[in-house]
C-alpha cells in the first residue's frame, strides 16, 4: 500500500514538474496528417517540405487522420499551427495569409493565393454507363454552380448537362475525406434527377481511393492530390474538378496573421521552433 | 436411422468446435504470410529497432510505435489498477446494499461505451483539461494513459470483484476472531487470498489497453518519435495501422502495417500465456 | 456482514483503508457521471436538429436513421453467423468431448486467443482477404464475417458456462428414460440454459454495436441502407467516426453518441433482465 501512495505521489510530482517546464515555452506545435493524405501530399508539395520525393515533416509532429482532431486542437491550443481545406474551415481557428495572400475563393479563382491544389476523379478508362453519366454530371454547368455553392472554385465552366433516359446502377467512390463532402452534394442533386442511382461514397483517404480504383474495387476514385507516375503507369487517368486552397490555421489567439511559404516550410520542417523568433 | 442424425450432429458440433481453431489459424497464416516476408525485407534489426518510420521514403522503424504501447499500457496500469482493484474492494466488501444495486450497473454502463465515444470525449474534455493543467498540446502519453485507464476501468472492476467475491467467508471471520478490525481483515486476509484472481484482471486490463485503437488515436498525438516525457506525443501499433491502413496500396508498406500488427500479435500471446498459467495456478 | 458495525474502529489505519477504498469508488462513479453528463447535456440539444432522423442519408440533414438501422442489420447478420457455430462448439465441449482431450485444450486456446485478438488486427484481416484479395470490396458480408469471428468466443464461452450450470441430473434421468443423445441436448439441456445463452448473445450485441475498428475498412462508410450482401454500410458507431473526419458535423456528432449510449444502457438493462431469470432458473433446478 505504501509504495502504491509513494509510486503516485511521485508520478503527481514528475506531472506537475513537467507542466511547470512546459507553460513557459511558446513552441510552435505542429499538426500534420498522415501519410497517405491527399491534403498532406498537396500540403508538402506545394510549401517545398517535400523535396526530391523525400517529405521533410517534423518528426516530433502531431499524426492525426482526421480534419475535426486538426480543427479542434488547433481551436484549443495556443501554440499550434495546422492545415485544412478551405471548404472545411470553421470559425473558431485563424486562417493565415500566406505571402501576403488571404485564403479566400476569390484569391483561389485568381490563382494568387499560393497554396491551391486540384480535387480530382479518377479512373481508368473503363467506365460504367452510370458513373461515366455521373463524371458528365460532375463537370456539367450545373455541376460547376453545386461546386461554387460549397464554397470552391469549378475548374471548368462546363457545358449544360441534358437528362437522359433510364439511368440506374450503382456507382462506388472512394478516396479522398476533403473531397467527399463535395461528391456527396453533387451525388444529392444527381439522384435527384435520377433515383434509381445508388451512389456510394467511402471516406478512405486520397491514396486508398487511387489504389481501390487501380484494383477495380471501386468505379471512381476522388483525390485531393494530382496521380503519381508510377499511379499513371498502373492505368489511371484524372479529371480536375475543383481548385481548393490550403489553409493555415491557427489558434484565434494567436497574434500572426500572416506567414511566408518559406516560414511555413520552417515551421513544418521542425527549423522554427517557437511564435517569437 | 437414428444413429445416423445422431452421428451427422455429432460431426457438426465438433466441425462447429473446430471453426474457432480454424479461425485462429487462418488469421496467424494471413498474418505470417504477409508480415514475415515484409520484416525479413526491411530486416528484423531495422523493422524492430529503427526509429524512423517514413514508409514514403521506405524506412520502417516501428521501435517508437512498441515503446508508445508500453509506454500508455504501463500508464494505464499505474493509474487504472489501483483504482480499480480499490473500487471492486468497496464494491464486495464496503458498499450499503442499495447503493451496490445502482453501482454495479454503473460499473456494467462503464463497460459498455464505444470506444469512439470515449476518444470523443477524451479529445473534447481530457485533451483541453490538460492543456489548461499541464500546458503543450494536451495530446501526450499522460492523457492516453488517463483515458485508457478509464476504458479498463470495468475490465480489473469486475474480475477483481468476482474474485474477491470467491474468497471463503471463514477467512474473514476467522480474522475478526482473532481481533482484527473490518478493514484489517479485508486488507490482509480477503484480498491476498484473491491475490491471483485480481491479478488476471489487471492482466485482462493490459490486454485491453494495449489492444485499444479509436480512443488512443483521437487523444494521443501520434507523432512516431519515441515519447521523451510523460507530455510528449505518442503513437502506438494499434494507431500506426489505423492510421495509414487505407492508404498503404500493395506493397511493402501494407504488409509493414500487417508486420506491425504481427508484433502486436505476439505481445497478445504473451499476456494470453501468462493468463493461462496464472489461472492453472490459480 | 453484521460483525461490520462491531468492528468499526477509530484506528487510523482504518480510517485510511475506509478513505481511499470510498475514494476509489467515488472517482469511477464521477467519471462516469461527467461523462454520460458531458455527452447527454451537449447532445439532447442537437438532438432535435432538422431531419437527423429522416429515412435517407443526405449531405445537408446527415441523418443517423440509415446507421440505426444498418447497426439492427449488422448485428442480425453477424449474429446468425456465429450463434449457430458458437452454441454447437458449445455443445461440442460440454456434452460430446471428453474431459481431458487434446482436441478440447486445442478448441479452447484458440478461442481464448480470438477473444483477446484487438479488434484492429480483425478489420486488417477482413480488409485484406475479403475486401482485397477476394475483392468483395467495402461490403456488408465482408464486415459480418469479420464481427462473426470476432464475437465467436464470447457466444462459446457464454454457452459453455450456461450448459455446465445444467446440473448432471438433468442428463442422467434424460438417459435412463431412454432418451438419446441429440434428444435430450435440444429437449432437456438447452431450456434450462437459454437464459444464459441469450445473455452472451446480448453481450455479443453489445459489442458489435460498440465495435468501428472493424468496421471501416470492411463494410466501408457509405451511409445508405444496404440493398444487397454486397453493398457497403455504415453502423452507428462508424457513423459517429465518420461524421468526426471531416470536422463539418460536431452537432450531429454529440447526437449520434447519445443515440449510441441509450443504445448501450438499453441492451445492458436487457442483459440484467435475462440474467436475472438465468439465476432463478439455476436456483429453481
Amino acid at each position: 500500500m505504501k509504495k502504491a501512495a509513494v509510486l503516485i505521489l511521485t508520478l503527481i510530482l514528475a506531472v506537475l514538474q513537467a507542466g511547470c517546464a512546459a507553460r513557459q515555452d511558446d513552441r510552435i506545435n505542429v499538426i500534420s496528417r498522415e501519410a497517405g493524405s491527399g491534403t498532406r501530399d498537396a500540403f508538402t508539395e506545394l510549401t517545398g517540405i517535400k523535396k526530391d520525393g523525400t517529405d521533410n515533416t517534423v518528426m516530433t509532429s502531431e499524426i492525426t487522420s482526421s480534419t475535426f482532431v486538426v480543427i479542434k486542437s488547433v481551436s484549443v491550443d495556443k501554440n499550434a499551427i495546422g492545415y485544412a481545406s478551405l471548404g472545411t474551415l470553421s470559425d473558431n481557428v485563424k486562417a493565415l495569409s500566406i505571402d501576403g495572400i488571404k485564403p479566400t475563393a476569390e484569391n483561389i479563382k485568381n490563382r494568387t493565393y499560393p497554396l491551391i491544389r486540384t480535387f480530382n476523379i479518377i479512373d481508368t478508362g473503363a467506365l460504367s454507363r452510370q458513373a461515366e453519366d455521373f463524371v458528365q454530371y460532375i463537370m456539367s454547368s450545373q455541376g460547376a454552380e453545386i461546386i461554387e455553392g460549397q464554397g470552391y472554385v469549378p475548374f471548368a465552366q462546363g457545358q449544360e448537362y441534358h437528362i437522359k433516359e433510364d439511368m440506374e446502377g450503382r456507382i462506388v467512390i472512394a478516396g479522398s475525406t476533403s473531397v467527399a463532402p463535395l461528391i456527396d452534394v453533387i451525388a444529392d442533386e444527381y439522384k435527384k434527377i435520377y433515383p434509381d442511382v445508388e451512389i456510394e461514397i467511402q471516406q478512405t483517404g486520397s491514396g486508398a481511393g487511387i489504389t481501390s480504383t487501380i484494383e477495380g474495387a471501386c468505379d471512381l476514385g476522388i483525390s485531393s492530390r494530382e496521380l503519381k507516375e508510377e499511379e499513371r503507369l498502373k492505368g489511371a487517368r484524372e479529371t480536375t474538378v475543383a481548385l481548393d486552397g490550403i489553409v493555415v490555421i491557427v489558434n484565434l489567439q494567436n497574434t500572426t496573421d500572416g506567414l511566408s511559404t518559406e516560414e511555413v516550410r520552417q515551421i513544418f520542417t521542425g527549423k522554427r521552433k517557437a511564435w517569437k523568433s | 436411422m437414428k444413429n445416423y442424425s445422431e452421428r451427422i450432429m455429432k460431426f457438426i458440433f465438433a466441425m462447429s468446435a473446430a471453426a474457432s481453431t480454424v479461425a485462429v489459424a487462418i488469421i496467424c497464416i494471413f498474418l505470417v504470410y504477409k508480415g514475415v516476408p515484409a520484416i525479413r525485407e526491411i530486416g528484423l534489426g531495422d523493422f524492430l529497432l529503427g526509429s524512423t518510420w517514413k514508409p514514403t521514403e521506405g524506412e520502417f522503424g516501428i521501435f517508437p510505435m512498441i515503446v508508445g504501447s508500453i509506454y500508455v499500457t504501463a500508464g494505464a496500469m499505474v493509474l487504472g489498477v489501483p483504482v480499480g482493484v480499490l473500487c471492486a474492494v468497496f464494491m464486495a466488501r464496503f458498499c450499503p446494499r442499495g447503493l451496490y444495486k445502482i453501482f454495479k450497473p454503473a460499473v456494467e454502463l462503464l463497460a459498455g461505451i464505444p470506444s469512439i465515444v470515449y476518444g470523443f470525449f477524451g479529445l473534447m474534455v481530457i485533451v483541453p483539461l490538460m492543456q489548461n493543467v499541464i500546458g503543450g498540446s494536451g495530446k501526450s502519453v499522460l492523457t492516453a494513459s488517463v483515458l485508457l485507464a478509464i476504458m479498463i476501468l470495468p475490465t480489473v472492476i469486475s474480475v477483481a470483484e468476482s474474485a474477491l467475491r470467491a474468497v471463503p467467508e471463514s477467512y474473514y471471520e476467522g480474522s475478526l476472531a482473532l481481533g482484527a478490525t473490518h478493514e484489517r481483515s479485508v486488507f490482509f486476509t480477503v484480498i491476498p487470498a484473491a491475490k491471483s484472481g485480481i491479478l488476471a484482471g489487471v492482466i485482462l486490463g493490459i490486454g485491453r489497453a494495449i489492444g485499444e485503437t479509436m480512443a488512443v488515436v483521437m487523444v494521443a498525438g501520434n507523432q512516431a518519435a519515441v515519447p521523451t516525457s510523460l507530455m510528449s506525443g505518442v503513437r502506438t501499433m494499434t494507431a500506426n495501422i489505423v492510421l495509414e491502413m487505407g492508404y498503404a496500396g500493395e506493397g511493402l508498406h501494407r504488409n509493414a502495417l500487417i508486420a506491425t500488427a504481427v508484433v502486436l500479435f505476439v505481445f497478445i500471446l504473451i499476456i494470453n500465456l501468462s493468463f493461462s498459467m496464472l489461472k492453472r495456478e490459480g | 456482514m453484521k460483525y461490520k458495525r462491531q468492528s468499526r474502529s477509530r484506528k487510523p489505519f482504518s480510517l485510511l483503508v475506509r478513505l481511499i477504498v470510498t475514494g476509489s469508488a467515488a472517482v469511477t462513479a464521477i467519471i462516469l457521471v461527467s461523462m454520460i453528463g458531458y455527452i447527454l447535456y451537449h447532445g439532447i440539444p442537437n438532438l432535435t436538429m432538422k431531419g437527423l432522423f429522416d429515412w435517407r442519408y443526405t449531405s445537408q440533414n446527415v441523418s443517423m436513421m440509415p446507421a440505426i438501422i444498418n447497426t439492427a442489420i449488422m448485428t442480425f447478420l453477424s449474429l446468425t453467423l456465429a450463434v449457430p457455430i458458437g452454441v454447437f462448439a458449445a455443445i461440442y465441449l460440454v456434452e460430446y468431448a471428453k474431459r481431458g482431450n487434446k482436441f478440447v485444450k486445442v478448441i479452447r486456446t484458440a478461442a481464448e486467443t480470438l477473444a483477446a485478438i484487438p479488434s484492429i488486427v480483425y478489420g486488417l484481416f477482413g480488409y485484406i482477404l475479403f475486401v482485397i484479395t477476394l475483392k468483395w470490396g467495402y461490403t456488408l458480408l465482408s464486415g459480418a464475417i469479420t464481427l462473426a469471428v470476432m464475437i465467436l468466443p464470447l457466444i462459446m464461452r457464454t454457452t459453455e458456462e450456461a450448459l455446465m450450470s445444467v446440473p448432471d441430473s438433468y442428463r442422467e434421468g434424460s438417459f435412463g428414460l431412454g432418451a438419446g443423445k441429440l434428444r435430450t441436448v435440444f429437449r432437456i439441456i438447452i431450456p434450462p440454459a437459454m437464459p444464459g445463452i441469450a445473455g452472451g448473445i446480448i453481450l455479443a450485441i453489445g459489442r458489435i454495436v460498440g465495435e468501428s475498428a472493424a468496421l471501416i475498412f470492411t463494410a466501408g462508410t457509405n451511409p445508405a441502407v444496404p440493398d444487397s450482401l454486397f453493398a457497403s454500410t455504415r453502423t452507428l458507431s462508424v457513423h459517429m467516426y465518420a461524421l468526426l473526419t471531416e470536422g463539418l458535423y460536431e452537432e450531429q456528432a454529440y447526437a449520434t453518441a447519445v443515440v449510441l449510449l441509450v443504445l448501450v444502457i438499453g441492451i445492458n438493462s436487457l442483459s440484467k433482465h435475462v440474467a436475472g431469470r438465468f439465476t432463478n432458473v439455476k436456483r429453481g433446478g
